[in-house]
């Protein structure tokens, strides 16, 4: 059987099988981890304990197992990543395509609203939002929405200038001589041919989902929200216990690192499709 | 320093960026006076029940400050009118009064907090954009050796790094472990704020960590994006010519860096909302008393006319930044002016 040659491309990629190997080891602890550890996170018990074999990773300032909340919260993590992604890819797509394939006033007032968005730090604006939520409506999904709402505006001009480009590609005229809409052309010859980039775009939209929750997390939780999880709760819950000038390394340090490790490995994947879709980008 | 080349094509391209800076900020207050108009659930309501448990000692305050919060959003006035009066006072830069810290106005707070987060993101943004763009240009210049493998791994993992979790190892590191710099604040309790040796010398002790949980991370990103903008530039034509008459290697060097810092301009002016919001939690771990911190406690306390209040005045202060930056992009290239694509 024959492979085919993307696949042998991202196989032969080292970085990108580094950033698949870490990904799919994170996934794996989020989908499986709950059910070989079945300990419920919210339980309270002792408080402070270090971690020890009965405890895999101590407990934090109420008593909770932090290894439990730790399975549990990546899960929560990875489908915050997955919500702010689908949304932010979504809606950059639309708008990106639209004002790509459209020229003239609908391309004009496309840009200029992405632009606006552009400018407006869209971290900010979620804050903005969510304070005005009330505070059992600030749990991770919700931000994670928030984050996808607010993050799309690159995305879309990046498909625009694809597709501007690709515009004026000889199989795009022949489409239209044989008669293609503007809808098939999208989906027939533009879309297919930056597929790579967009599952590219995917990856770092999940990236973005996931630190953007942690950190909203911090400015935005208050000392009610117990029954959350998610890694960016644990970090809220770590400096509200102040565990970095108690020293209780346990409740921060697992939590941050799978952040960085999930970001980066995203990264590795975001770069790996990057140079499959644009093959000066591979090394020699 | 030569002239500065200021002429018509730079003041139409200054009018066309003061105008869109008008139009976003514009856009910006609608947002700020759409959005509690328009949530369902009535966040005054939880207010004024927060109100009324936050003083329950001191009753006669209740009605007052309730009677403030309604001025602020007018809710009982027709729509426009309450339009109007708020556009008249995001202007002016009259947010009302405080909720959480009555009667002090949000002004004031503003005033009292802005500098201390200046102080701790103008430094670090720029040293770090500084110094990242030289070390990153060195080891993409001298291509291929140890020094770039480490730069590279460094720049991508560190640069992903939350500023807030780095400061929360940092403190770990040196304010518990080797107890050699404080666990937070701005100065030691006891002193005040002023120009004296002892005073400053406390402050850069405590302001050490902060500094370096944003400076570590953004250092890594420009350093990263330089090495890669150099190892582009030096394929170019250009420098291959020039290479091969015998041009000195600084010579080149100094082509090639030069070149590659413009985009580098461009991302200083995108990064700077990032990075401000990245300071905010930083100020809340540290318990630096910066715009962040008091954004932190307003949000505990729903305390609304201090959160709009910081919004805009962040938001503007972004956006003059960005302008500014437009414009030092303007004057060190002259394409941009005229609006062509390079």
């Amino acid at each position: 059987m024959r492979v085919p040659l993307y696949i042998y491309v991202l196989i032969k990629n080292k970085r990108f099988m580094l950033g698949l190997i870490i990904f799919i080891v994170i996934v794996g602890m989020g989908l499986i981890g709950p059910l070989l550890y079945p300990r419920d996170p919210l339980t309270r018990g002792t408080k402070y304990l270090p971690p020890s074999l009965e405890y895999p990773l101590g407990t934090d300032g109420f008593g909770r197992d932090v290894f439990a909340q730790f399975l549990y919260s990546i899960r929560t993590s990875l489908a915050v990543g997955l919500i702010t992604a689908v949304i932010a890819t979504a809606l950059g797509l639309v708008i990106g395509a639209i004002a790509g394939i459209k020229s003239g006033l609908v391309d004009e007032i496309l840009m200029s609203i992405t632009n606006i968005f552009l400018a407006v730090p869209n971290w900010l604006v979620a804050v903005l939002v969510a304070s005005y939520l009330p505070v059992e409506y600030r749990g991770p999904h919700i931000i994670a929405f928030l984050i996808g709402l607010f993050s799309w505006p690159w995305f879309a001009r990046a498909i625009r200038a694809q597709f501007m480009s690709l515009r004026e590609g000889d199989f795009v005229a022949l489409s239209r001589i044989a008669g293609y809409s503007d809808i098939r052309l999208v989906f027939e010859d533009l879309l297919p041919s930056i597929g790579p980039y967009i599952v590219g775009s995917f990856a770092t939209f999940m990236a973005t989902g996931i630190a953007g929750e942690a950190g909203l997390a911090m400015l935005l939780s208050t000392e009610t929200m117990v029954k959350y999880l998610s890694l960016g709760m644990m970090l809220f819950w770590a400096n509200y216990f102040l565990a970095y000038v108690t020293g209780a390394w346990w409740l921060f340090l697992p939590p941050g690192i799978t952040i960085v490790a999930l970001t980066t490995s995203l990264a590795l994947l975001a770069l790996g499709l990057e140079e499959l879709f644009n093959p000066r980008l591979r090394e020699s | 320093m030569t002239k500065l080349p200021i002429d018509r094509t730079m003041v139409m391209y200054i009018a066309k960026k003061v105008v869109a800076l008008i139009i976003t900020y514009f856009i910006a207050i609608c947002i700020v006076f759409i959005l509690p108009r328009l949530i369902p659930a009535n966040p005054l309501a939880t207010k004024l029940q927060q109100i009324i448990t936050y003083y329950i000692y001191k009753p006669e305050l209740v009605p007052i400050v309730w009677r403030e919060l309604l001025n602020i959003f007018q809710f009982d006035k027709p729509l426009h009118v309450q339009f109007i009066n708020f556009l008249r006072r995001a202007f002016v830069g009259d947010f009302g009064i405080s909720v959480d810290m009555y009667p002090m106005k949000v002004m004031d707070v503003i005033a009292m907090s802005l500098p201390w987060t200046l102080t701790l993101v103008v430094p670090a943004a720029l040293v770090s954009w500084f110094t990242g763009n030289i070390i990153g240009a060195y080891a993409g210049y001298k291509r291929s050796g140890a020094l770039e493998s480490i730069i590279v791994g460094y720049s991508f993992i560190v640069s992903r790094i939350p500023y807030f979790w780095l400061a929360m190892l940092l403190l770990y590191a040196f304010a518990f472990s080797l107890r050699i710099f404080p666990v937070g604040g701005i100065y030691s309790s006891g002193l005040k704020p002023s120009f004296t040796l002892e005073f400053i010398v406390d402050y850069l002790w405590h302001y050490t960590l902060p500094f370096l949980s944003i400076y570590l991370v953004e250092v890594a990103g420009w350093m990263g994006s330089m090495r890669m903008l150099i190892s582009g530039e030096l394929g170019t034509d250009y420098i291959l010519y020039s290479e091969s008459v015998g041009v000195k290697d600084s010579t080149l060097f100094k082509y090639a860096y030069r070149n590659s810092l413009l985009p580098q301009v461009t991302g200083l002016a995108l990064r700077l909302g990032f990075a401000t919001t990245g300071v905010f939690i930083v100020e809340t771990v540290f318990n630096y008393p910066g715009l962040g911190y008091f954004l932190a406690r307003a949000i505990g306390a729903l305390d609304y006319p201090l959160i709009q209040g910081i919004f805009l005045i962040v938001i503007a202060t972004v956006f003059l930044a960005n302008f500014l930056v437009d414009f030092i992009y303007a004057l060190v290239d002259p394409r941009i002016r005229i609006g062509g694509r390079g």
